[in-house]
This record gives structure tokens, sequence and C-alpha cells, in this order.
């Protein structure tokens, strides 16, 4: 549409927007100032915008006991972090293959989340972040592995099966999680998998599966199908076409999937909470701090839930765009 | 690709949902027939559909089911009206501006429900920000009630889905013929004429998409209400999904939870059915 040029026009757009804006961030504001106050200044009846920031409750939630070099020890993990990150940001760069830059990467994540509880007395808070980060990883490289291979041949087979398969996969989407999560529970007591970390990736894929393979396919449709018929007049069978040809050029498509995948296996709360006792994931654990007489619940609740967001805030900011790709393209949603 | 190719592809994933999708569903019909507790769970006794009647005839749980309806029906259409009137201004602003708006309305989308429930509900305990502007402005102290909760959850539950439809309109209006658009102003049309006859029209698959969606959502919505009510029944707040949750863990009656499991299938089925038969016949007719 073309645009207003009045200036009242103008300002109410803003006025508008911003009203808008506040309203979606305020509570972000908010909750990150209450997570860096003290309790009394968080308790305080006339909310203080003015204060003096404080760790503690950062502390108090990642943390048993402060270490005696501990500004030393987070300054030392902050440079870590810095540099793993700038590292992915600027790997297009350096003079070695991108995957061998991610690889190394990737490898030194891991050793410096192993490292950290062995470095620092950590609390149990670490530990569910640990868990998440299990829970995710897995449900995603699961879940896509099996949706590709799904996705690519409901794009290509024709017959009545494949449509049967996508109609049969969009009606569970829609149906409530308690449905399947009750009789997991059941299955899980029955082969005492309950509380572990397979049960809860197996049934997080199955859950999330129809979504994956609906979005998937829409990506493969995207993909001429000659691409594929002329590496198969070339020599290569069905799969090696597959996993040679089709796959390097869908890597956008995958990475807007593996995306939405993460955040419904990160945001999960119904299934974690029904399905681990002890082993719980972020979400589960955050929703331990609401309610309650413990005045710390206040402030704790705030860093736990600023804790919560930074990653998933960082992993966005690296895939914007897949995000609105997927969002507009794909139209589907968790 | 032929039919045995296509079956060796989708394999894994038509194995791994039948396994746990379709088996689960029957096995919680089969469930919802039993006598079971978390003490009897390797020994339930067979009960027949004596669970499915007792949760109809639960008083309890049709009064969740009408909060439910209620959270649908003042939730949902919000998110149309708001979504697309925001999109429309969006559609207003350009370049880096746009970015900066965009990326912060698709804030409350990202964040993790509870966590945004969380962050919600810190505005209104007795030291938060709107508590504090409430009893200035209206000079009365506010407090968590019946009231006060219920209109909580609706207010974030807008505050939750909407992204989702901003983002869906605004894709939507980006597609938009411009040369419709300058023959109708050729032709003298208004603004609002022009919203009312060319970019409506041109939305309402989208709008449907997003009716389709939030309707379901809407039926299942969980999250947000057990942080905000924190399952306190004084709130009469309770959902179809809060209640089966707590039928299931805080009364442990995990039989008559199955059974209303069962029942909020049958439920949204009468929405889903017609829809699947469409799609259905979409998908045949591409082929």
């Amino acid at each position: 549409m073309e645009k207003i040029k009045s200036p009242v026009g103008r300002v109410f757009i803003h006025v508008v927007l911003i009203s808008f804006a506040i309203y979606s961030l305020m509570p972000f504001f908010w909750t990150t100032l209450q997570s860096f106050k003290n309790l009394k200044d968080a308790n305080s009846r006339t909310p203080k915008i003015f204060f003096t920031p404080t760790w503690e409750n950062y502390q108090e939630l990642w943390l048993r006991s402060m270490p005696e070099n501990g500004a030393a020890i987070a300054y030392f993990l902050l440079l870590a972090v810095v540099i793993l990150i700038c590292l992915l940001l600027f790997a297009e760069y350096i003079p070695i293959r991108n995957g061998v830059v991610y690889a190394v990467v990737a490898v030194a994540f891991v050793v410096l989340l192993w490292g950290i509880p062995r470095l620092v007395d950590t609390s149990k808070f670490y530990d569910y972040f640990i868990n998440t980060i299990i829970v995710t990883v897995g449900t995603v490289v699961v879940s896509i592995s099996i949706g590709c291979l799904a996705g690519y041949s409901l794009a290509r087979y024709a017959g009545l099966a494949a449509v049967f398969i996508l109609i049969a996969a969009l009606g569970f989407r829609a149906l409530p999680r308690l449905a399947f999560i009750l009789p997991y529970y059941w299955i899980g007591s029955a082969t005492n998998l309950l509380d572990t970390h397979l049960l809860v990736i197996l049934t997080l894929v199955a859950v999330n599966q129809p979504f994956t393979i609906w979005m998937l396919r829409s990506f493969f449709m995207e993909i001429p199908k000659e691409l594929e018929q002329a590496a198969m007049v070339d020599g290569c069978n069905r799969l090696t076409a597959f996993t040679r040809v089709i796959m390097p050029i869908m890597w956008p498509g995958i990475i807007s999937t593996a995306l939405f995948t993460l955040l419904l296996a990160y945001n999960e709360f119904l299934l974690v909470r029904l399905l681990a006792q002890t082993n719980w994931t972020l979400p589960v654990a955050i929703s331990r701090f609401t309610g309650g007489e413990d005045p710390r619940h206040l402030t704790l609740a705030a860093a736990s839930a600023v804790s919560a967001t930074i990653p998933i805030i960082v992993v966005i900011l690296f895939f914007q765009k897949n995000l609105v790709k997927g969002l507009a393209a794909g139209a589907v949603k968790g | 690709m032929n039919r045995s190719t296509f079956f060796r592809f989708a394999a894994p994933s038509i194995i791994m949902m039948t396994l746990l999708m379709v088996i689960p569903l029957l096995m919680a019909i089969w469930l919802g027939m039993q006598f079971m507790t978390y003490t009897n769970i390797n020994e339930p006794q067979f009960v027949g559909f004596q669970n499915y009647i007792d949760v109809l005839q639960d008083s309890r749980f049709w009064q969740s089911f009408g909060f439910t309806a209620l959270y649908m029906v003042v939730v949902v259409p919000a998110q149309l009206i708001i979504g697309f009137t925001i999109a429309l201004l969006l559609d207003q602003v350009s370049g880096f501006t746009r970015g900066i708006y965009l990326a912060i309305f698709l804030l409350p989308f990202i964040i993790v429900p509870i966590v945004g429930t969380l962050m919600f509900k810190q505005l209104f305990e007795p030291s938060g920000l709107i508590t504090y502007l409430y009893q200035t402005i209206l000079n009365t102290k506010f407090r968590f009630n019946e009231v006060s909760v219920k209109v909580l959850i609706l207010i974030n539950g807008i505050w939750y889905v909407t992204p989702f439809a901003i983002v869906t309109y605004f894709a939507g209006i980006q597609t938009l013929s411009q040369d419709l658009l300058e023959a109708s102003s050729i032709d003298g049309a208004n603004r609002w004429y022009k919203i009312r006859h060319i970019v409506l029209p041109h939305v309402q698959s989208l709008t449907i998409f997003i009716l389709l969606i939030s309707i379901m959502d809407a039926y299942r919505i969980f999250d947000n209400v057990f942080v905000l009510s924190e399952l306190n029944p004084i709130y009469k707040a309770d959902t179809i999904m809060t209640y089966n949750f707590q039928t299931a863990v805080t009364v442990q009656r995990l039989g008559k939870a199955n059974a209303m499991a069962v029942l909020t299938v049958i439920g949204i089925m009468v929405v889903l059915i017609p829809n699947l038969i469409q799609s259905y016949k979409e998908q045949v007719e591409e082929r």
C-alpha cells in the first residue's frame, strides 16, 4: 500500500506501534531490572528504576558456593564464550573449511560445559541447563534426520498413501498433548524409562514429527525434480542422489525447520513435567519458582527467567533470517 | 518415485508416529476404562465406561470447558484484529525502523511460554510496576482474585499469540498486487475502501489459517494458566488442559484423566474433521 504522508498520520502510526512495542517489551524490561536488584529493592512497594545493580541473584541461582577467585573464573569463561561466538560469526573469513571451524567450536562448547562444574561449585540449576541442552539437541538431531527422509519422499511420491499420511499427520498435530502424554507415562512406567532423557527425546520427536515433515516437505517441493533425475542419469541411485545432490542445497530449509524444532523442544513444559521427576529441563525448573511464600522466589524467578531467555535470543540472532523465512513460507507453527 | 522407495524413505518417520502417536491414542481409550492411580498402575482395575460418565457429570470439568470457551472467544478475535492492524501499520514504515519493530514484536512469540508468563506476572506482584501504577491511578489496591486472574490470563494470551498473526498478515500484505492498488487509486478509491475490498480479500486464506491454528492452540492452552493461576481453585480459572493435568497429578486419578483426554480429543474433532477433509481434497487436486 502507498504510504501515508501527512505528519499527523505519521505521528499516529508511530504512537500506535510504540505503544504496542511497550506492551511487548514491558515484561522483559521489568523482569531484567528485578533480576539485578537485591531483595529489599525488589520487594519495595514503590518500584525502583534506579538502584545499585547486583549479581547476587544469578550467583545464588547458578552456584552452590562462591569460589575464591570467582571474578577471574567469570572473566575467563566470558572470554572463552566471546571467542567461540566470534569464531562462529567470522567462520567464512577463516582460511579453513567452514565445517571444520563449526566442528571445533562445537567440541570446544561441549568441553566448556563439561569443565564448568569442575572449576566451580555449580547448583542444580546448571544440571537442568545441561539437561535442556541434551534434550533439545537430541530432539533436533533425531527429528530432522528421520524428518528429512520422510519429507523428501512425501514431496516426490504422488500416490494416495502420501496424501493420507500428510492428512493424518495434520490431524495428530492438532490434538491436545495430554492424550499422548498420559499413555507415555504408562509406557514409561512399564518399561522403566521414566525420568530418562531417552524417553523425553523420543516422545518429543514423535509429538513434533507431523510439524517437521510438513515443513520439510514444503521446502523439498521447491527443489526441482530435474536435479536429482539428472544425477540419477549420471549414475547415482535414489539415496546417493538424495545425499549428494539434494541435501547440500536444502540447508536453508533444514536450518529453518531445525530452528522451530529447537524452540518446541526448549519450550516444552507439560511433557517433561509428567515424564521426568528429577531430570527436569529449564521450563519445569523455573515453574518451581512461581508462587510460594518465600520472598527469595521473586528475584530468583526473575534471574532464572532472564538466564533461560539469553541462550534463545543468541540462537535467534544467529538465525533471524531463517526464522522469518520459516514463519512466512512454511505457514506452520508448533 | 515408486511406492516401495517411498515407503523405504518414509519408514522411520511412519514407524515413529505409529508407535508413539497412533498406539498411545488407542491406549488412552483403553486406559480411560481402568480405575488406576499411581499405586496400582501395574494392575489397573477394569471399570468400563464409568470414568467417561464421571467426567461428563463433573461440574468442574464443565466449568473449565466454559473458561476455555471464553478464552477462545476473547483471544482469537483480538489476535486477528490487533494482528491485522499492526501489520497494516508496520507496512507504513520501512527499512531499519521496520526491522526493529518486527524484532520487538516477535519477542513474546520466541520466548519460552512458561518464562514469558512468569515475566508478565512479575509486573503484577505486590512490588510490580503495574501494581504500583494501578494503585496510583485508580487509588485501589491490585489483588489477585477470580476476576483479575482471569483478565490477566486473557491479556497474557493476547500478548503471546498476536506476534504470529502480525508476521503472517505482514507477509501476506507484502504480496499484494501493486497494479490493482494503483488502478483503484486512479478510480478514486480511498484508503478504507482499499483495505476493505482489496487487502482483506487478499489475506482471507491467511485469516482462515490463523483462525484454525489459534482455535486449536486456545483449546489446549496450558502453560500461561499454570503460571498465572498456580492451579489454585479459588480463582476458578481452570482450562480443560489444566483440569485434566490436575486430575492426573494432584487428584491422581489416572484412569479418569485418560478418559478426559479422550473426550477432549473427540471435542476438537468437530472443528478438525471438516478442515481435514478440505485439505485432503486440496492435496489430491494438487497431486
